[in-house]
């Protein structure tokens, strides 16, 4: 896993290494010799002490630091997907799965479907006053990329993509293989 | 990730409003880092003789295709030496 967890001074670490991550696919050594020479150049440049430790990350949404801005949780499992638009403090602000947009059983595991549950869901969120979302996919599912559209086309606007699927480091054994 | 920092790793930023560029993008990382082939490896249980197998098939596979794009690749090259010098 070459995308490791920097210490965070800050936003301004956060943004400008997803920044380096973008394009940089050389990897785990080389992407740690950018980030220690970035830290490096900041360190040094940072000799006249204030502006560049203590300045934040100036990227604003509507005004908001990247860190209270909603997120919108997708978990895209296999026979359905699920969507939940949660604020940065973790309150809940819309929900919907397959299941409650109408689908049932084996539609609820489609593309189409997902899309329409993430409509669904930005329509929701929208009517709560939420414009730009961060979101964060679990799971590989056929409504993985679709639901990130159907958020895009209900009118939220996505300003970044996390993977949050679950890898165990040898944790539960799984069940048995198919067609034994 | 539970146990880690939230929105640092496996995280792309979307640029431009171009949010299938960052998709992609995103998804390209986690094949070349082995997640993706990782997740849907345990999504059944391999039984430790059969990871064998495979791991030693993945091995071989990786040697051979090595050797023969080296292969084609010298013996597409275009620049060689000229056989008659000196004549």
């Amino acid at each position: 896993m070459s995308a490791v967890a920097w210490q965070r001074l800050g936003a301004a670490w956060g943004a400008r290494i997803a920044g380096l991550c973008r394009g940089l696919r050389t990897g785990p050594r080389s992407l740690q010799d950018v980030a220690g020479a970035a830290k490096e150049a900041e360190n040094r440049s940072a000799t006249d002490l204030s502006p560049l430790i203590l300045q934040r990350n100036s990227m604003r949404w509507d005004g908001k630091v990247y860190e209270e801005i909603p997120v919108a949780h997708i978990k895209a499992t296999y026979n359905n997907t699920h969507i939940q638009v949660v604020s940065f403090d973790n309150r809940p602000l819309a929900r919907t799965s397959c299941g409650t947009e109408g689908f049932q059983n084996a539609k609820k595991g489609t593309a189409i479907a997902a899309q329409t549950a993430a409509m669904a869901a930005a329509a929701k969120a929208r009517g709560k006053g939420v414009l730009h979302v961060r979101v964060m996919v679990k799971g590989l599912g056929p409504g993985r990329r679709a639901a990130i559209k159907g958020l895009t086309m209900g009118g939220l606007e996505v300003i970044s993509i996390t993977d949050n699927t679950p890898v165990p480091h040898n944790g539960c054994r799984p069940r048995k293989a198919r067609r034994m | 990730m539970a146990n880690h920092l939230r929105f640092v790793g496996r995280t792309v930023m979307v640029q431009n409003g171009d949010v299938e560029a960052a998709y992609s993008v995103l998804n390209r990382i986690l094949t070349q880092d082995g997640l993706v082939d990782a997740v849907r490896r345990r999504r059944f249980y391999e039984k430790p003789c059969r990871r064998r197998q495979r791991e030693a098939y993945e091995a071989c596979r990786r040697v051979y295709s090595a050797e023969m794009s080296r292969k084609i690749s010298f013996l597409a090259r275009g620049i060689r030496q000229d056989p008659w010098l000196g004549c």
